[in-house]
């Protein structure tokens, strides 16, 4: 431990602690800077994070100090300030200053600090600034405005350490330094968006986003990335009923501050033309009350002979699945190899799907494509498909078509929607709250961003609402009450509110 | 003003006989205007009253008309899409859809370009917002009529062509 004074007060930090840390805990906000970054190496190559240490001689930057006993580091003092403008300073002698058409605008780190701390008064002119290329197509998802680049090499300090590519460098010295990625060379790998996120002003911005929204226009909320059983950490930018982006979220445990490309791009399916807004009963179109006899008929627990439930499902409606089945044998999922793909070592795993973790927690077994047929085939009375696309598996959908009595409640109209007599709209991962549990049995609960596409009901509702109709004792009228059943049913210790799970997610049993 | 004299709340005093007539006071008004006409007849170069739209008041120079986008010297439009007009205004009236430019030099763009005119509110924050110059409310036209509510949304090559020598 270690003992020191920062802005005239005392603290005490493990050693080894970096002073930047220190300093970003002391003030309740970080210093200045462009560099460093807690998931990358230390540069040390901005000098932006510089502060005042009692008994050096000069100004030192935080992010390449630890903390040492007795230390007494002032960070709002006259001299800090008057570095940081200065540095600041030159910082912008080439930047092109062109806000207006850069998507970094509004989330952009020289803005926000020159904003700050800046000196507001120009001593160049446009004609001596360097020029160097803009606009330049470096990959399939980013694109490179040399003029922008404040040379903070986390890009390549990210593609070096991270993924281990090496695809980014600084070329040339001085003042015609920059960034690019060799002749021949692509930013082509799964995680280069990161590169993106991490980058402190708009060299480095996104295809897919160029230009769609200003930033200042999204709303933002949190949630789980639904592409594999990673459950990666993710913030939901959307705006009027629309998601534009992911960004990935920092949590140590599962993601750190990074996420796959892939997953950034699964916002895409919430929007396509298949996604399914209105309750059809074959070719028709039917409206939820004309619905309501039929389905408490359909869903009664005599005449459900079984419920599929896939991975893609949150842990409630599993849970409740599994309450509207009534026993163990009437609830499967499949076929089990369904969302099997190749994963990498980073994080991107070869399920990809987000919840098949929550299928054992619920207790639901996992049936390949044959066994998932022959039980359909065998099922006396409805089925009831919870999402995913088992009929994909065409021994499956033989199965169904032939069984006839199927109900598919689900999101988009695939294979399974065309084998099934009733296809009801639920709500896709982003339109509903819930929790999946990744990999690593990990609860992670995402919140809602955007509002259900046209008559789209959550799926929980349409379940508990079954569940209420046979066992009038259930009280299952909110979500709240949902989870506080499931916690009551699955977990050890039952007084934990699902609710509030811990921000880095809950392990039960294991280490939090 | 002074509220004396009015009759204040529950506690008005009692009209009089003749008041509560009120005869007296409608033939007042009358000779009020009677003494209007007749000035007016005698005196025409004094009335207020304009003889639109044969005659037509001058504004100021910096009186805010609809909005015009402003041209390159290729004539195509200055604006590039930076959305700050839209961010600032308080109707939310203006709508952008950005594309990318193909001459690398401008790269940002407005494909779209639309004004809602009914929701604006004159105020001219947009044009003050704007870094590049591109949208100016300087044509002094302020005679805005369509006989729909759709064709008060004004598209780009409207607010292009939308040129100061308007009804000015
Ligand atoms: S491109 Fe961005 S992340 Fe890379 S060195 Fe330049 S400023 Fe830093
Ligand atoms: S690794 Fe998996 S969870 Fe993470 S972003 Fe990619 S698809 Fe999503
Ligand atoms: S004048 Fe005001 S209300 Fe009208 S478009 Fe401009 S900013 Fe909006
Ligand atoms: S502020 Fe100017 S440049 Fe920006 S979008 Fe509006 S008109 Fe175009
Ligand atoms: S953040 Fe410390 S030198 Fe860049």
């Amino acid at each position: 431990m270690a003992n020191l004074t920062i802005d005239g007060k005392e603290y005490e930090f493990p050693d080894g602690t970096s002073l930047f840390e220190a300093c970003r805990e002391a003030r309740g906000e970080a210093l200045p800077h462009f560099c460093y970054h807690p998931d990358l190496s230390v540069a040390g190559v901005c000098r932006l994070c510089q502060v005042e240490v009692e008994g050096m001689p000069k100004l030192t930057i935080a992010c390449n100090t630890t903390v040492r006993e007795g230390m007494v580091v002032h960070t709002r003092s006259e001299k800090v300030k008057r570095a940081s403008q200065q540095i600041l300073e030159m910082h912008l002698i080439n930047h092109p200053v062109d806000c207006p058409i850069c998507d970094q605008a509004g989330e952009c780190g020289l803005q926000d600090q020159y904003m700050e701390y800046g000196l507001y008064e120009s001593n160049v002119t446009q004609a001596t600034k360097v020029l160097k290329t803009k606009a330049k197509v470096i990959g399939p998802q980013v694109i490179l405005d040399q003029e922008r680049c404040v040379l903070c090499s986390r890009c390549v300090r990210f593609c070096n350490e991270v993924t281990g590519t090496g695809e980014l460098g600084i070329f040339n010295r001085g003042d015609r330094a920059l960034i690019d990625v060799a002749p021949g060379v692509e930013l082509d790998n799964n995680y280069s968006l990161n590169t993106v996120d991490i980058c402190p002003v708009g060299a480095l911005t996104s295809r897919d986003f160029r230009f769609v929204k200003r930033v200042w226009m999204l709303k933002s909320a949190d949630g789980v990335c639904p592409g594999c059983a990673t459950g990666c950490n993710v913030r939901i930018d959307h705006e009027g009923g629309r998601v534009y982006r992911l960004k990935p979220r920092r949590n140590p445990e599962v993601n750190g501050s990074w996420m796959c490309d892939r997953g950034r791009m699964t916002y895409k399916a919430l929007h396509d033309e298949r996604r399914l807004t209105e309750p059809r009963r074959g070719d028709q179109e039917a409206r939820w009350a004309e619905l309501q006899d039929e389905l408490a008929t359909a869903l009664d627990k005599g005449a459900l002979g079984l419920v599929v439930v896939s991975p893609h499902q949150t842990l409630e409606e599993m849970y409740l699945a599994v309450r509207l089945a009534g026993s163990p044998g009437k609830v499967v999922s499949g076929p089990a190899d369904a969302g099997m793909r190749e994963g990498d070592s980073l994080l991107l795993d070869a399920d990809r799907t987000p919840n098949r973790a929550g299928l054992g927690v619920v207790g639901i077994s996992e049936l390949a494509g044959k066994d998932l047929a022959a039980a359909v085939a065998g099922a006396r009375g409805t089925v009831l498909v919870l999402g995913g696309d088992p009929a994909a598996d065409a021994a499956v959908a033989a199965a169904l078509r032939q069984h006839g009595r199927v109900i598919y409640l689900g999101t988009h109209g695939n294979e399974t929607a065309g084998c099934s007599s009733l296809v009801l709209p639920g709500a896709a991962w982003a339109e509903k709250q819930g929790i999946f549990v990744n990999r690593q049995g990990r609860w992670q609960a995402f919140q809602q961003a955007i509002a259900r596409p046209g008559n789209a009901r959550e799926d929980w509702r349409i379940l508990a609402e079954a569940v209420g109709r046979q066992d009038e004792e259930a009280a299952l009228g909110s979500l709240k009450s949902v989870r506080a059943a499931l916690a009551a049913a699955v977990l050890a210790d039952p007084s934990i509110d699902l609710n509030k799970l811990p921000e880095h997610g809950f392990a039960p049993g294991g280490e939090n | 003003m002074s509220f004396e004299g009015l009759p204040q709340g529950s506690g008005a005093k009692e009209k009089s006989f003749k008041e509560s007539l009120y005869l007296w006071e409608v033939l007042r008004g009358l000779g009020v205007t009677l003494r209007h006409l007749v000035r007016n007849i005698f005196h025409t170069g004094e009335m207020p009253t304009m003889q639109y739209p044969e005659e037509k008041r001058v504004y100021s120079d910096r009186f805010r008309g609809r909005h015009r986008l402003t041209k390159r010297e290729d004539g195509s439009p200055r604006c590039v899409a930076c959305q700050m007009c839209s961010t600032v205004c308080p109707a939310d009236c203006i709508t952008i859809v950005a594309a990318e430019h193909p001459d690398v030099e401008i790269e940002k763009y407005p494909d779209s370009f639309e004004i809602d005119l009914l929701r604006c509110v004159y105020c001219g924050l947009c044009e003050e917002a704007c870094p590049c110059d591109a949208i100016r409310m300087d044509t002094g036209i302020y005679e805005i009529a369509a006989d729909s509510r759709e064709k008060f949304v004004v598209d780009k090559d409207f607010l292009l062509n939308n040129t100061t020598d308007g009804t000015r």
